[in-house]
């Protein structure tokens, strides 16, 4: 129960924390971890606040969800009030810089806040459709809880068809890797 | 004969439906009858993706009542039939169980629980608790098995059809909606290759020779004209469920022999209090883990021993005390003092069960 690093990221439907959460916890497999990865659902088809739990650990892991997370990631301001209730005091809170919520709404209780600019730097920089995995990258980052490298590979195992087809999909991605765990850093 | 789906052992990272449909295929299933319902959908895709490749079937029916017959007409024929239900389609389902149970065929259901009563949620709950073990009109002679984890829903669902064929009582694997939704790693494998046996389908009608004269007829009824016939039947039932069922029950515990608490939870929710307890006993604290794996019939003998030893029994369950219920029923006579943390159609996480220890040991 204490040992597993547990995460939480929220978004909009359609930003990608569902494939995100997902190519982290498959990438933890790859390493031989045990994992957990488990999204919210509803009725709804599309739209909605998206929210995925993944647990990594060295040994067997208890319950799919959990009361308070290691890593809490929240992409719009309607996800922020919904994960907020994860956060503890040990938590390091992250969120996108663009999101529009007072000062006095971020929870006040984390152990850390990073602001990140991920939606900008996919636009300007790099490509808007890889912001997720430039979240990805900001989770890697925060936590370690896998490799770049490993990170990486897993991309590639998910994505490597689309690669093919397009190598410059490949850089756009691991550039935004790069980013999101350089953010991170920075920002801490 | 088609090739053999699974050959030796893969480590695989997969939702819990397709566990189930995996497993259904290495038990040697010939076919799924079945309706679209949240959050069990994903085991009919599966099995139809993988259904031609390994020469089996699939037929999607009007709805569950439909379904659950033609899983019995499936069953008649001599095929390991199946089907997969969650909620008002449980519901629905227990018609036909109950003909199953009448007539003593091996279906098995897989359950992916969702909140209930009615549609309520598509998600989760442990409410399907006493619709599985004794819904329908019947007595509830059925066996069933409440899964923990992917490595378990895939042993399970095996086993399921090998109970069912073996002892010809309908036998169900009862998951949830996490269960059905979650990814995590398990291994998958060739029952045989283990060494489990794959109890083969038989024929229950139309078999060879002249009925009567080469072979005793076959009448299989699920209507009786007297009383007292019906009551002979029941009976007979009665008896060999008796019979089978100190080897077919199972659970699991630990830490209970010095416990002052004994935690007790199935499913899912057993996950959360495996690692609550295994934390308070590291803290030096003396509580005990207790889950029935099956749920009918319960492994009364060790839950008697394990419970009367105990000074409380706390039950935690995702409904409003349905496994209490059966767990009292059992434990008739006992003087433990039972506890609950109910919270119907809601996850129990570990810290929950946690704290509620905590709390009991501090009053």
């Amino acid at each position: 129960m204490a040992n597993a690093i547990k995460i939480v990221m929220a978004g909009e439907g359609g930003q990608g924390v569902q494939s995100v959460a997902e190519i982290i916890a498959e990438a933890a497999n790859e390493e031989g971890k045990e994992c957990l990865y488990i999204p919210n659902f509803g009725v709804e088809q599309r739209g909605g606040v998206s929210v995925a739990y993944v647990q990594i650990s060295d040994e067997a892991i208890g319950a799919p969800k959990f009361n308070t997370g290691d890593i809490v990631v929240a992409l719009s301001d309607r996800a922020l009030y919904r994960t907020k209730q994860y956060v503890g005091p040990q938590t390091i809170f992250v969120y996108d810089t663009s999101i529009n919520v007072p000062k006095e709404d971020l929870p006040a209780n984390a152990a850390r806040i990073l602001g990140i600019p991920a939606v900008e730097i996919s636009k300007n920089e790099l490509h808007p459709r890889v912001f997720n995995i430039i979240i990805m990258g900001a989770v890697v980052g925060a936590t370690s809880v896998i490799s770049r490298e490993d990170a990486k590979r897993a991309i590639e195992h998910k994505l490597g068809a689309k690669f093919e087809k397009q190598p410059k999909l490949r850089d756009q991605n691991f550039s935004a890797i790069d980013r999101g765990i350089e953010l991170v850093t920075k920002a801490g | 004969m088609s090739e053999k789906p699974i050959k030796g052992e893969k480590r695989v990272f997969l939702t819990g439906n397709e566990v189930v449909a995996w497993a259904a295929v290495a038990a040697e299933a010939d076919i799924m009858f079945g309706y679209p319902i949240t959050p069990q959908n994903e085991i009919m895709h599966y099995w139809t993706r993988m259904a031609p490749r390994f020469n089996k079937r699939f037929l999607q029916t009007e709805d569950e009542i439909s379904a659950g017959f033609t899983t019995n007409g499936g069953v008649l024929a001599g095929l390991k039939a199946f089907t997969a239900t969650a909620g008002p389609g449980n519901t629905l389902m227990q018609e036909p169980i109950s003909m199953a149970e009448m007539m003593r065929l091996p279906v098995v259901t897989i359950v992916q629980q969702r909140g209930g009563p009615s549609s309520a949620t598509v998600i989760y709950s442990q409410q399907e608790v006493t619709l599985t073990t004794h819904g329908g009109n019947g007595e509830g002679m059925r066996v069933v098995y409440s899964t923990a984890s992917h490595q378990e829903l895939y042993d399970y669902t095996i086993k399921a059809f090998n109970t069912a064929w073996k002892y010809r009582f309908p036998t169900f694997v009862l998951g949830d909606g996490y269960q059905a939704k979650m990814r995590e790693p398990l291994t998958i494998y060739d029952p045989e290759e283990r060494g489990i046996e794959v109890v083969p389908s038989y024929k229950f009608i139309g078999g060879a020779g002249k009925p009567g004269v080469d072979r005793p007829p076959v009448q299989l009824r699920n209507i009786y004209n007297m009383e007292e016939e019906l009551l002979e039947v029941l009976e007979e039932q009665f008896a060999e469920f008796g019979k089978i069922s100190p080897d077919v029950a199972e659970c699991e515990y630990f830490g209970c022999e010095d416990a002052e608490i004994v935690v007790t939870a199935h499913g899912v929710v057993a996950r959360g209090a495996k690692s609550a307890v295994k934390e308070l006993r590291e803290h030096g604290l003396k509580v005990g883990y207790f889950r029935p794996i099956t749920l009918r019939p319960l492994a009364v003998k060790e839950l008697r021993d394990i419970f009367s030893k105990a000074k409380k029994v706390l039950v935690a369950e995702s409904a409003n005390g349905q496994l209490d219920q059966l767990l009292k029923y059992a434990a008739y006579g006992l003087t433990t003092e039972m506890v609950s943390l109910f919270k119907p159609g809601v996850g129990i996480n570990s810290e929950d069960i946690y704290d509620k220890v905590k709390t009991m040991l501090e009053n």
